[in-house]
This record gives structure tokens, C-alpha cells and sequence, in this order.
């Protein structure tokens, strides 16, 4: 195996790894593209400030939602899986930000062959969070034929 | 009138007609090339998704696609003549919702399960139903707060994924 995380390693109270990045306006528009949408909020700067008031446009809820996810997914490597992911958009982003993906375990359960492990999680900006949540991640146990 | 009847107003009985209802039912192709493209523009280029060796040694059939990417297998076409002012779809998602009032959409928050991984060529049948219409008072007025729930079905039969979502419909700025 490469560098997987079993359920043995975990406890409760780690952090995982945070993932750590800034959205660039053509990251923007290449999600955009990639889920054909046409939401002017995401692309057009004169729309999102004179009709919709905000400074200047809003990274997708949906690209932090998949940012969060894959912070989940790095951590999990190939053998682990994400079983339930369940988050909030509370706050908006603006390209260029300094955002943060972060995951605190809360809870283990044993099931079967492998083991599920509880997570909170959340999306900050400087310390403002973005948009809480909670998953659940299956990880494989050593040994154990299920991996 | 209190904050949380002005909400309510916002909600006109066509769109309370409207709860507990099928909002839209697609039925998509999965292509690896589209997420793989999705997965590369989130900048998440987990082998999983791109590494069919790899996907095989962890247990999948082939490479997989990313688990959010279920919610936009069902994606329709649409007709550029018929968008909202703001650019959105009038007749995907919360588009078919009657909120005239509450022009303003903002994502909510999702709560996905999924089951089972889906792969290049898998055929799924997205139905999405308007769970709930919740006014509520917020600090910056009143919304609705719209609860949808999303199935994800695989042509064998196997419900793939699920989720439960919300969209937060605001009335316009200075309304």
C-alpha cells in the first residue's frame, strides 16, 4: 500500500490534514464550464456588485463544497471511502482568498471489516468559517480483507 | 407584522402546491471525460478518478467517478433565450419553484449519502422533490429556506447516492 490511512491510526480528536488554497477567477470559470453554469455571480464583476451588492463575484458554494470533500478524500487515500458528507454555506468567497478545508475526527465505530470514522469539518477564511458540516468516512482496518 | 409572517408571505399558495412534489426527473449518461474535467477544475486529481490501475487495486471496477459529481449527471440542456436576468436556469432545480417574490438564490447546504460508486457509462435517473418550504427570520430580513430531497438511480434499480438539500430564496436588494 502507499500512504494509506487505516482505522487503527485514527483517534478521536486528530486533525486531518488541512488543505489550504486561494480560488483563481480561471479556476472560476473552468468550474463554471465543467457544471454549465451560467450564474453571473461567478463570472460577471458588474453584475454581483451593482445588482447583487456584493464586492466583487462568489466562488460556486459547490467548488468549497467539492474543496471540503477533497480535503476528506486526500486524507482517505484509495482505500478509504466518504459515505456521508452533509455541509452548510454560511459565508461567501471571493477569488484569490486564502481558504481552508479542515477536518477534526469525533467519532469511531468498528463495521465489519473496515471501521467508520466520524468527522467534524469546515471551510474558514482566516479563521471565519465558511460552511460547517459533518461526514462520516469509511477507512479499511489492518489485515482485514475489506481493503 | 413580524418578521417571521412577512417570510411567510413570501410563500404564495402555488408554491405551497408545489411541497412534496417531483420538481424534475433526468436520466444522464456518466462520462469519464466530464469528470474528469469536473474533478481537474475542482483541482482535485485524486488517482481514483484518472488511474484505472490504481482504482482496480483499491476494490473499484474501473476509475470512479468523484462522489459529488452525482449531482450533475442529470444536467439538462438549456435554452439561452430563456434564462433568468442573473443567468440561472428557469427550468432546472429551484427554477420551478414559484417564488416571484424571492428572486434571490443562495446555496443552502447538502447532505449527501452515497452508496454504491458509479462509473463511466452507468445510466442515472436524478428525481428531485421539494421537500419543504421554511420561511424564516433572518438577520437581514426574511427568507425562504427551500428543502429539496435528490435520489440518484443507477438502470439496475440501485438507488447510487441521495441527498437532501436547501436553497436560500431572498427578496431583491431594497424590496
Amino acid at each position: 500500500m502507499d500512504d494509506q490511512v487505516y482505522f487503527e491510526d485514527v483517534t478521536v480528536g486528530a486533525e486531518i490534514p488541512p488543505l489550504c488554497l486561494a480560488v483563481s477567477r480561471v479556476q472560476m470559470f473552468f468550474f463554471s464550464a465543467a457544471t454549465y453554469n451560467g450564474h453571473r455571480i461567478h463570472y460577471d464583476v458588474t453584475w454581483a456588485r451593482d445588482v447583487e451588492g456584493y464586492p466583487d463575484i462568489l466562488v460556486h458554494g459547490p467548488l468549497q463544497v467539492a474543496s471540503l470533500a477533497r480535503a476528506l478524500t486526500d486524507w482517505a487515500s484509495g482505500g478509504g471511502r466518504l459515505i456521508r458528507y452533509a455541509v452548510q454555506n454560511r459565508g461567501t468567497a471571493h477569488p484569490d482568498e486564502e481558504l481552508q478545508f479542515r477536518g477534526l475526527v469525533t467519532a469511531l465505530r468498528p463495521d465489519g471489516d473496515r471501521g467508520l470514522v466520524e468527522l467534524e469539518i469546515r471551510g474558514e477564511k482566516g479563521g471565519t468559517v465558511l460552511m460547517p458540516g459533518t461526514a462520516t468516512v469509511s477507512l479499511p482496518r489492518r489485515g482485514k480483507a475489506g481493503e | 407584522m413580524t418578521e417571521l409572517s412577512e417570510a411567510e408571505a413570501l410563500i404564495g399558495d402555488d408554491a405551497r402546491a408545489v411541497i412534496g412534489h417531483e420538481l424534475n426527473r433526468t436520466v444522464g449518461t456518466v462520462r469519464r471525460l466530464e469528470f474528469q474535467r469536473w474533478a481537474a477544475a475542482v483541482g482535485d486529481r485524486n488517482p481514483l478518478y484518472f488511474d484505472a490501475k490504481y482504482a482496480r487495486a483499491h476494490g473499484y471496477r474501473d476509475v470512479a467517478a468523484p462522489p459529488l459529481y452525482l449531482a450533475y449527471i442529470g444536467a439538462s440542456v438549456v435554452d439561452l433565450d430563456q434564462l433568468r436576468p442573473d443567468g440561472l436556469a428557469r427550468q432546472s432545480g429551484s427554477g420551478v419553484v414559484p417564488l416571484p417574490k424571492c428572486p434571490r438564490r443562495m446555496a443552502g447546504g447538502d447532505d449527501y449519502t452515497f452508496h454504491e460508486p458509479v462509473y463511466d457509462g452507468d445510466v442515472i435517473t436524478t428525481v428531485r422533490r421539494l421537500a419543504e418550504l421554511e420561511p424564516k427570520a433572518g438577520r437581514s430580513g426574511p427568507f425562504v429556506l427551500m428543502r429539496f430531497h435528490t435520489t440518484f438511480t443507477r438502470d439496475d434499480g440501485v438507488l447510487v447516492g441521495e441527498v437532501a438539500g436547501s436553497l436560500i430564496a431572498r427578496p431583491a436588494k431594497g424590496a
